[in-house]
């Protein structure tokens, strides 16, 4: 049960990475597509961290640290980009 | 071999130990920083950074991601079988972990070899420095992920096996550390600009 979590979770990552080159290489505007990009990487990010290293199982600082890490970096490469 | 039980919700016992995430948040930092001012650059150059990023190869970065990921797979499984005492399945999944290391550093290697062919060096430009400097301190990590594996590779075939879970744990989450500096390093270094 938790190894087919696992499996859901590497296909899922594997789907991301490909529509994020999708993305990239069709993208419309440059800006859209990177903001689009980005995203879909954080969220792959996430999904390593929480599941591949099981920080879904650890102390809420933890969780919120890499939660506001993520949000910041997101946010300042957005904003120059 | 060690099956003492860690609560992980404790603030002191994160999955793979504290020392180990300090060390991972201050190498997300350090990334994260240096990917920062690789964007504030390509604001002062624009056409450099965008004719210089489709010089790369993006199917290269796409096929390493998925290496990365699925060795990261791989590893995941090897600590799940460990725990549980199968110690030969651990031992086969922790060699297709490495397995995907090895097509990831053959892959670059490759990718290094054409950039230097065309004479895309260090010095060509500000996007080549950050990436040959970004993405060679990321493969020295991916090499010392790679050594730390062999070692535990070593141990689990020892005869009298030694280790404990919780080192088996912190190796594996230096190897994922490897995959989440690759996620912010591919879609900075070869979608975005």
């Amino acid at each position: 049960m938790i190894s087919n979590i696992y499996f859901k979770v590497l296909l899922l990552l594997l789907a991301l990475t490909i529509s994020a080159a999708f993305v990239a290489k069709f993208g419309f505007d440059l800006k859209v597509a990177a903001a689009i990009t980005l995203t879909l990487f954080i969220v792959k990010f996430l999904g390593v961290a929480f599941y591949f290293m099981e920080l879904k199982k650890a102390h809420v600082f933890w969780k919120s640290s890499v939660l506001i890490f993520v949000s910041i970096f997101l946010a300042i490469v957005l904003m120059i980009v | 071999m060690d099956l003492v039980k860690i609560d992980s919700k404790n603030i002191y016992y994160p999955p793979g130990g504290i020392l180990m995430w300090i060390i991972i948040f201050l190498e997300l930092f350090t990334f994260g920083m240096a990917l920062v001012a690789m964007a504030m650059y390509s604001k002062d150059e624009p056409e450099v950074f965008h004719s210089s990023r489709l010089l790369l190869n993006t199917t290269f970065g796409l096929v390493n991601t998925i290496f990365l990921l699925t060795s990261g797979f791989f590893m995941v499984k090897s600590v799940e079988s460990f725990k549980v005492n199968n110690i030969k399945k651990s031992s086969l999944y922790l060699k297709l972990t490495m397995l995907g290391g090895f097509l990831f550093l053959l892959l670059k290697s490759f990718e290094y070899y054409e950039k230097m062919e065309a004479g895309l060096s260090i010095g060509y430009n500000t996007f080549f420095s950050f990436y040959w400097m970004l993405t060679l301190f990321h493969v020295i990590h991916v090499l010392v992920g790679l050594v730390i594996l062999s070692s535990v590779y070593f141990s689990l075939n020892k005869k009298k096996m030694d280790m404990s879970a919780n080192d088996f744990e912190a190796s594996a989450t230096f190897w994922h550390m490897c995959d989440l500096i690759w996620l912010l390093l591919f879609p900075i270094i070869y979608l975005i600009f």
